[in-house]
Order: structure tokens, then sequence, then C-alpha cells
């Protein structure tokens, strides 16, 4: 009888076969499409990541690198432009437009790269965008009603005497809401955005105040009644719907100003289709419709059709988004130095 | 003979056994210096060279050597008040640290029982185990407007409006304190109890009062402590951002503050390298300063 005895190089040949079967799905893994994003946190991020981008990935046959630790531009700003940190930079047009200044993003979007671009309302690539945008908010009051306030109708009455270190703004340097309401009071006091000087006037009228460096934050101080009117968008007093509180959104007849969440690609990105792919997909109806509904963003695509709860309060057809204004923020950021030291001035002490 | 032989080392080998052992010795700190120079000799190096160029070399194709951010801190008003803000901020939270922790540290010291000296270890570090943005918070909540303080004070009669509690310097630097003040006792704890007890008898014994044992003896025995809770503290604090910009308000303008707005939202990390070397710079003058002082002092008193 003959003895079944395992070879030296049977094991090796065993050890072979059953190393490259681990190995293959890790290289097939290694050769398909990796995205690298930025993307907002909380609900937002909640429905990005459970739905949003795990279909992405099916339908595209890639992954998707999501980074949710704002700021981003600072860390795009210190990654190689030929090898870019990001291949869609997701961001607010203030920063879309510091980053087209240094180089890190493409200056447009046209549908010949992006289809559903050819249905979005032009607000979303006017020239006042760099890049797409794909939802918007709408910058106005937000007011307590159970403070026996007049519901406010006009920016003016944020300066109200009786309001006097009950309102609240933002920190001008570091947030984009800030920025966009001192323009607004140029335009309001003076000869347009860019009157600084009727800005500063308009702005000292306002102290005092509480400033806070975002939005959350002003959320939580209207919900605490620590201030009882401040500058805020729709969806920060929308999103509170159906949960019994005292606050509510009052679009001033002056206009109310866009807050855009942007889309662009980075001109060094090595999937730069996949990008533009994806861009498109944010785009879609259904897409657009799922991410409007969680977090009371107004979508740019004019196909969506909304529930009738968020179609009433949403920016969502063309004689509502006439409403929107949008600022020049390539001028405000080749003076945002100047005027940061200014305003920390003014508003100090 | 033969383990009389044996048994003698040679002064020779004896000195390579301890140079080897020396030697592996040596060989352990290697990661720790790693670890200091990638995270701190590094970044150090990349915001002083920073500081001196006109751009970022990882983008800009032509940058160039300038003095140009030096300049403008020097050209406006706003960044040298900024400066002297952070560093007041800086003094009065130490000085308030130090006041309120020096007695804790004393008790914890000189608690002869194991579990008072665990339980007052557990209320110091306890604090700690949560986030600086959370003791923010709970700051803000009490000290707000609309604040638990504010709210019972109004609801008492005591005052028609809230006071100014926060929203300034003074909510700024009470948030800071007690964020910073476990840093305090605890170095200082480790110090005044090894500070002998029997000095402090001998010297009541010898008709000292109990306030005088405590000037003439522990006191100068614990300036290293002093010293040591102190520089931390007050590194800590000219640091911070968090808490002054929750705290400050309008009213508060620290270094830290621009650095983050001269990175985040005006990304300027050149103007941030510069404002963050002038930081250093001037804490580390004053952190040299308070030394020599204190070591003088602490001379002076042992002599």
């Amino acid at each position: 009888m003959r003895k079944s005895q395992t070879t030296r190089r049977q094991v090796l040949l065993a050890a072979a076969v059953s190393g490259a079967a681990v190995a293959v799905p890790a290289v097939l893994r290694g050769q398909s499409s990796v995205l690298k994003i930025t993307t907002w946190g909380g609900k937002w991020g909640e429905i990005m990541k459970g739905k949003v981008l795990p279909a992405f990935e099916q339908e595209f046959k890639c992954s998707v690198e999501a980074d949710q630790a704002f700021p981003y531009l600072p860390k795009l700003q210190a990654s190689p432009k030929t090898d870019p940190l990001y291949d869609v930079l997701h961001s607010n047009s203030n920063e879309q437009w510091q980053a087209v200044e240094l180089g890190l993003v493409e200056r447009k979007i046209t549908a010949k790269e992006v289809p559903n671009i050819a249905d979005v309302f032009p607000y979303a690539v006017s020239d006042k965008i760099v890049g797409v945008s794909i939802f918007t908010s709408a910058v106005g009051l937000g007011f307590r009603t159970d403070k026996g306030l007049v519901p406010p109708t006009s920016w003016n009455d944020l300066a109200a005497p009786t309001l006097a270190g009950q309102r609240g703004g933002y920190l001008i340097p570091v947030n984009s809401l800030g920025q966009a309401h001192l323009m607004m009071l140029g335009r309001i006091h003076g000869k347009g955005f860019e009157d600084l000087d009727a800005a500063y006037k308009a702005l000292e009228a306002l102290k005092p105040i509480k400033l806070f460096d975002f939005t959350g934050q002003m959320e939580k101080a209207l919900l605490s009644a620590e201030v009882t009117m401040g500058v805020l968008h729709d969806s920060g007093i929308f999103r509170y719907d159906g949960q019994n509180q005292p606050i509510e959104f009052a679009a001033p007849k002056e206009g109310v100003l866009a807050l855009e969440q942007v889309l662009n690609v980075t001109p060094g990105s090595k999937v730069k289709e996949l990008a533009f792919a994806y861009i498109d997909y944010m785009l879609r109806p259904q897409v657009q419709k799922e991410l409007a509904e969680g977090v009371w963003y107004s979508p740019s695509n004019k196909k969506v059709r909304l529930e009738p709860k968020y179609d009433g309060k949403l920016f969502n057809t063309e004689a509502k988004v006439a409403q929107l204004l949008q600022v020049p923020w390539q001028w405000y950021n080749a003076k945002k130095d100047e005027i940061d030291a200014r305003v920390q001035r003014i508003l100090k002490g | 003979m033969a383990s009389n032989t044996a048994g003698r080392v040679s002064p020779v080998s004896a000195q390579t056994r301890r140079g080897r052992k020396a030697t592996a010795v040596g060989w352990l700190i290697w990661p720790a210096l790693l670890l200091f120079a990638l995270f701190f000799l590094l970044p150090l190096g990349v915001l002083g060279v920073m500081a001196f160029l006109s751009g970022n070399p990882v983008n800009a194709p032509a940058v160039h050597f300038t003095l140009r951010h030096f300049q403008r801190f020097f050209a406006d008003d706003l960044y040298p008040e900024a400066l002297w803000a952070t560093l007041r901020i800086g003094f009065l939270t130490t000085l308030a640290a130090l006041l309120l922790g020096y007695p804790l540290a004393h008790l914890m010291a000189r608690a002869h029982s194991r579990i008072a000296h665990a339980l007052l270890l557990m209320a110091v570090i306890a604090p700690m185990l949560t986030g600086i943005v959370v003791r923010t918070f709970a700051w803000m909540t009490l000290l707000q407007d609309r604040g638990v303080i504010n709210t019972t004070l109004v609801a008492l009669g005591v005052t028609e409006r809230p006071l100014k509690l926060m929203y300034n310097e003074f909510g700024t630097i009470v948030a800071l304190t007690h964020i910073y003040v476990p840093f305090m006792v605890l170095t200082l704890a480790g110090v005044i109890g090894r500070v002998d007890e029997r000095l402090e008898d001998a010297a009541r014994s010898l008709g000292a009062t109990r306030w005088q044992a405590f000037r003439e003896v522990t006191l100068p025995l614990s300036l290293p402590g002093i010293l040591a809770g102190s520089l931390l503290v007050f590194a800590l604090s000219i640091s911070a951002y968090v808490t002054p910009v929750l705290m400050g308000g309008t009213d508060v303008l620290t270094l830290p503050m621009l650095i983050y707005q001269q990175v985040s939202s005006s990304f300027n990390p050149n103007f941030a390298g510069a404002l963050g070397l002038i930081l250093l710079a001037v804490s580390l003058t004053l952190v040299i300063a308070y030394n020599k002082v204190l070591a003088g002092l602490a001379g002076e008193e042992v002599s």
C-alpha cells in the first residue's frame, strides 16, 4: 500500500493558490474607482451615507470616500493640485469662489459634462456661481413666536431697539451667512451689496448683538430664547416642523439671500468622469427629492415634485426662486481681510 | 581560588555591561523622540517656514521669502490688541486656577484618609472625562442671559435684567479656569505631597503660627509645583479656541481665534503661521522670564 505523502512542492502550491484566492478580491477592489468627496454631517450626512451614496456606489461600481470633517478647503489647499485630496468639493458658494481663485476647482460645469444641468433653475449656474448649486436655502430672519414680537417683514426689523441684546448674528470672518448679511445691509442702507460704508454703519446700529460661529448655534440660541430674533436660513427653522417649537421663519420684503450648496470638480482629479457622474446623480429628481424633504433644502432641479408640506415652503418654482438674492462673493473675498479687520473692530466691546 | 576568580568582575567588563545597558535603554527613547520630531518639530518647522513665505509652496508656482505677514501684524492695532487679550486671559486664568487649585491640592496632599484622598482625586479628575466643548456648553447653560443663574436671579427679584456673565472676558476666564484647574491641582498635589509635614510641625513647635508655617515653609517648598502648574495652565489658556469663541461673544478676540479664521475661512496659512510664531515667541519669552523670577525667589527663600 502506498502511503499518501504531502510534498513540500504541494504545500507551496496550496499556499500560493489560497493566497491568490484571498488576494484577488482585494486587488479587484483596489482596481475599482474610488471617488473622494466632501459632504455635510447631521441629518444630511445620515441620508447620504444611509441611502444616497450606497445607491451611487452600486450603480457606478465604485466606492465613495466622504469627508465630513469641516473645514474642507484648507485640507484641499494642503494637497497637490495634481493629486488632490478630493475629486468633488461640496461647500457653500463663498468657499467655491475662494477655491477657484486658488486654482483648486473648475470655474464652470456645463450640461455637456453633467446632463441634468439642463434642468436646473438659472440661479444654480448663474455667473454668481462657481460649479453648480444643487440645493439652496433662503437666508432671512428666524424669530420666537412666544415673546410678543410682531413677525418681521424687513431686514430693518432686526435693528429694533426692543431687541437690544436679544438679536443674533454671526462672527462675520468665519460665517458666510454673516458675510452675506453684511452685504445685504449695504444693499438696503446704501447703493448696493458693495457699499461697505453703509453696511458698517448699519452693523454698528445692531449692537448689542449676540454672535455665533455657525447656524447650529443660532438655532440652539433661538430654541432656548437666548435670542428672540436672528439671521438664519429657512431650513434651520423648518427642520423643527412638527416638534411644537415656538419659532418661525420670515422672508424679508427686500429679498432673501441664497445659501447655495455647491458641487464642483477638482482639476487634478484622476476620476473626473466619475466626479461629473456623481454631480449628475445628485441632480437627479429622485435624489433631489429625497434630500430636499429630508433636510428642507430647496432643490435646484426644476423637475422635482415635492410633497405638499414641502412644496408650500421651499423655493421650487420660477416665481419663488426669483426672490433669491445672490451676493458677489468674488468681490467680497478680494476684500475679506480688510472687511474682517473692520467688522471685528466695530463689533468688539 | 577558582570561585574567587569567577566571582570577581573586572572594572572594564562591568563598564562595558553598563554601557550596553545604557545603549539598550537609549533605544527605548527613540519612539518617543520620533513622535516628538514628527508631531512637534516638523509642524513647528513648517509653521516657521510658512510664516516667511509669500504663498503655499504645495500649490503656488512662484513662492518667495517675505516679511509682509509680520508687517501686517504690526500695521493694524487689531492684532497686537488680540495678542494682549490672549496673554491677559492666560494670566488671569492661571491666577484664578492657582488661587482655587492650591487649597484643594494642599487638602489632597495632606489628606490622611485614603478614601478622602481618592474622593478628592475623583472630584478633580471627573470633569476631565468630558470634552472641552461639553464643559463649555455646560457653562453657557449656566451663565447665558436665559441661563440657570440669571433666570434664578431675575425670578427671585435680585436683579431686573440678566447680569452680563458671559459674552465677555469674565465668562471666558470662568470657563477656562474650570476647564484647566485640574492640571494645576494635580501638578501641585504631587509637589506638596513630597514636602515633609514634619518641617511644618518643627516650625510650629518653634513658635510659628499655622499661617507662618505655611508661608515660610510649605509655600516656598511648593514653588516648583506652582511654576509647573502655572506654565501648564498658561500654555493651555493662551492656545484655547473653543471656549473663547463660545463664551467670549463680541468682546473677546484672541490670537488662536484669528489663527483659525486665517486657516479656515481666509485660507491664508502664511499669515496664520506668522500669528502662531509671534504667539509662540512672546509666550516663550514670558515663560522664561517667569521661570527665572520664580527660580530666583525659590533661591532667596532657601538661602
